[in-house]
């Protein structure tokens, strides 16, 4: 059986997701909204005697290196051997898709155009003569309807047509572009990648592509010839959207049709996009997410801990042996995690997905933006932030959907006071249960400080370029809730065949250190923290070792001090020990989710700067405190 | 390219050189100016005098009444794309970016430059640009070419019809082509757009 591979490539919200459902079932599907995911998403089926393997690229304007899903695109085009290129354009605004399809065309990929919002099109009285279109390109173009199926078997049937080699359209550039593409072309080492194209790229600047000419010298001359000409880049881009549209126009037939009265989409943007009801109901809606989350969240974990507990009151009175020591706490870390993956990553992902496929989460960042850029903080940061709220460590990957991972980086630090839920249940349940809730609010608030105060020192010294605000309001439209089911639960997947066998083994180590009495050993160096911090020395056992599984600390907390928190501890010293839990990298797993994603060296920055700002932080507070009332 | 749009493209070409010359333009003159092969040369003029745009007269080529007219378009086009390139480029080079473009930007969008080059005034930025009606983008001037490269796939050029629809604190929502685009206000500020009342 021969292996096929086809690529979709599309602007984001063009309905790639649908088409992928649409051709190979609900079983793996992402969409897009500008960059909620920069993951490539593959799905299998068999046609005929044809095993097809289809992968889904991000959304992207155009191929370039701009951005993170650009790169990934482009990696996905050129460093893995792909039979066919699907794009999907939008029919009312066909010359940006055919952009993208004139430098697929350049990179000599064998594409197919499938048309994807023909009726949509037609309402608004513009009518696209596909067969004229695929004259004039001489590739197939297909009009589609992944909702309903309209033309799907006739893409299917394309694709898997013999290639026959044709001659396709190509762009003309000016002279002296054409000019400087062959002068280009016969530098460049061989490889798969056509020439012209490579040498495109590089007149456009793209560094990655730099890697093909012939050696250093070479780069280091065009890179002095392109400063000479800097507008050569933009020539090539500007003839490649005039020759899109002259295309475009061409099989582009325009009706008028009745004036649209003021439909519903324009309503909900008049509130959605007004100065102060924007970000209220944006605001809103988030914190109502939020709130359902946090109930569902702790009704699990209550329902899974009585669980937990039934299952081992079987064991009887052999309560000290290490055995049902670790089974105790690994089955803790088993609970905490479920707990944490079905409502905080699940629900959460749900959520985010029928916001995106409704077309309200772009309205949210451009709401979100407005506030998140005093902190230094891009629009889109809201995504990992809010879903820090839950958990850090899918919080920590979520990051991905920034631009650069300058931003990555500097949003994947405010999680040292986003509380995660395993930190609000310390804040709730040790703080709030044993100094009472007012407290527990005052922990919030200085971890609220302490984030304010971090975010605008951090934007003083440290300043990095930040992507400006682009973005593209899609329209509004019914969601496909298989669609966004099946995007959760892939997101879902993922986090618990890492995260919680690793909360498990957190737990499990911490109970082998604890039954062979080597936390204490932690005790005697750590007095001088301690002491700054003016807690118990004994308490610098949760604290440490809260690092291993989070949700264990106030289990930790009581075993070291005695089940009476309150005499043991003042209300002041609950409030510091509820601070010092709080700021900082909140466990392991999180650490190394960070090393994954921004290596060991910043890993470890982060998390010492952390510690020790976590630790000055809370003991100045309580100092304050005290002085003051 | 296809063979029927190259020669389209020596077609206008040929009847921009004789246009501007405003007289009879001999063969041989046209050949050093168009270097493309015999065959196409010939094609295309005679295509051209079928279409009835063209008479050729012993070795020189003379405009008929209909090609003045179709050459005056061309060349008009040529101009005001010229114009429009020369801010930032070399003589030279503003000749050969409109040379290319002349062929290929759509009759919507050259109008609308035409408009803007007669019309003679500059463009304000987005940013201070009224609310709810229409105007021209006459340029961006941004030096970001990255940015650029993203507008333009947008489709946010020079020519292309453009409405603010909401202002907000952070930036500003534009109607293009269809789309609802939101832009950040410093990148506003770089695209400059004109009223001109449609």
């Amino acid at each position: 059986m021969k292996n096929f591979k086809i690529l979709l490539i599309g602007q984001p919200n063009v309905g790639k997701s649908s088409l992928l459902n649409a051709l190979v079932g609900p079983k793996v599907v992402v969409s897009n909204y500008p960059g909620t995911t920069v993951e490539i998403t593959q799905a299998e089926k068999v046609f005929d005697d044809k095993k097809v393997e289809f992968v889904d690229t991000p959304g992207i304007y155009s191929i370039s290196d701009r951005s993170e899903e650009e790169k990934v695109t482009e990696k996905a085009l050129f460093q893995e051997e792909v039979d066919r290129a699907i794009i999907i354009a939008d029919a009312s605004s066909l010359e940006r898709g055919l952009y993208l399809v004139l430098q697929i065309l350049e990179a000599e990929i064998p594409a197919v155009i499938a048309l994807n919002f023909v009726e949509e099109a037609q309402k608004k009285g513009i009518k696209i003569d596909s067969q004229n279109l695929e004259n004039i390109l001489n590739i197939p173009v297909i009009p589609i309807n992944p909702l309903t199926g309209k033309g799907i078997s006739d893409l299917i049937d394309s694709l898997l047509r013999t290639k026959e080699e044709a001659e396709v359209f190509r762009v003309e550039y000016d002279d002296h572009v054409e000019k400087a593409i062959n002068e280009i072309s016969c530098l460049i080492k061989a490889t798969s990648i056509p020439k012209r194209f490579i040498a495109i790229r590089v007149l456009e600047g793209d560094e990655d592509f730099y890697g093909y000419l012939e050696d250093e010298r070479i780069i280091e001359e065009v890179k002095r010839s392109l400063t000479e000409h800097p507008r050569v880049a933009e020539d090539i881009s500007i003839t490649r959207y005039g020759t899109a549209s002259f295309i475009a126009e061409k099989v582009t037939q325009i009706v008028s049709v009745e004036a649209e009265r003021e439909g519903l989409g324009e309503r909900i943007d008049s509130v959605l996009l007004h100065n102060i009801w924007g970000p209220f109901t944006t605001g809103l809606f988030l914190l109502a997410i939020f709130g359902i989350l946090l109930y569902l969240g702790n009704l699990m974990q209550d329902f899974l801990m009585g669980l937990t507990e039934s299952l081992l009151s079987t064991f009887g009175t052999a309560e000290h042996s290490i055995i049902v020591m670790i089974l105790v706490q690994g089955l803790t870390g088993v609970a905490a995690g479920i707990s944490i993956a079905l409502p905080y990553v699940f629900l959460f992902y749900l959520f985010m997905g029928l916001l995106e496929d409704i077309g309200l989460l772009s309205r949210f960042i451009v709401n979100a933006e407005r506030f998140l850029k005093k902190l230094g903080l891009p629009g889109k940061a809201f995504i990992p932030l809010a879903l820090g709220l839950g958990c850090t460590v899918p919080a920590i990957r979520a990051t991905r959907v920034l631009m650069s991972e300058k931003e990555q980086f500097r949003t994947a630090s405010f999680f040292v006071f986003v509380p995660c839920s395993s930190r609000i249940a310390i804040i709730m349940g040790i703080v709030g249960f044993y100094g009472g809730i007012r407290l527990s609010f005052y922990v919030l608030a200085t971890s609220l400080v302490a984030g304010l105060v971090w975010a605008f020192v951090v934007k003083k010294v440290v300043h990095i370029k930040m992507e400006r605000l682009l973005l593209e309001l899609p329209p509004y439209r019914r969601p496909l809730i298989k669609n966004v089911f099946a995007k959760s639960w892939i997101r879902m997947q993922d986090f618990v065949y890492i995260v919680i066998p690793l909360l498990a083994l957190g737990g499990i180590a911490y109970a082998i250190f604890d039954t062979l009495r080597l936390t204490e050993v932690l005790v005697k160096p750590l007095a001088p923290i301690t002491a700054w911090l003016g807690l118990p020395k004994l308490t610098a056992i949760p604290l440490t070792f809260g690092f291993l599984q989070k949700d264990l600390t106030g289990a930790m907390l009581l075993s070291v001090l005695g089940n009476e928190i309150s005499s043991a501890l003042t209300p002041l010293q609950i409030y510091t020990f509820g601070v010092a839990a709080t700021i900082g990298i909140p466990c392991v797993i999180a650490l190394g989710m960070l090393v994954a994603e921004f290596g060991f060296k910043r890993a470890l920055f982060l998390v010492g700067i952390s510690i020790g700002y976590g630790v000055l932080f809370a003991g100045l507070a309580w100092r304050i405190i005290s002085v003051l009332f | 390219m296809k063979e029927s749009d190259i020669l389209r493209v020596i077609e206008e070409d040929i009847l921009r050189i004789v246009g501007e010359r405003k007289k009879r333009v001999l063969l041989r003159f046209i050949r050093t100016k168009i270097k493309v092969s015999y065959p196409f040369l010939s094609k295309a003029i005679e295509s051209l005098e079928e279409a009835g745009l063209i008479c050729i007269e012993k070795e020189s080529i003379r405009l008929t009444e209909k090609g003045r007219n179709e050459a005056e378009d061309i060349v008009q086009k040529h101009l005001v794309l010229e114009k429009y390139f020369r801010e930032n480029r070399s003589q030279r080079k503003a000749h050969q970016a409109a040379h290319l473009l002349e062929h290929y930007v759509s009759r919507e969008v050259m109008n609308n430059l035409k408009k803007i080059f007669t019309l003679k005034k500059e463009g304000v930025p987005l940013i201070e640009f009224g609310l709810k009606k229409e105007g021209l983008i006459t340029d961006i001037l941004s030096s970001d070419y990255k940015l650029f490269e993203r507008l333009i796939s947008m489709g946010i050029l020079p020519g292309e019809a453009i409405e603010v629809i909401h202002k907000i604190p952070n930036g500003v929502i534009v109607e293009i082509k269809n789309k609802k685009i939101v832009l950040d206000r410093s990148i506003a500020k770089e695209i400059r757009v004109l009223d001109v009342g449609i």
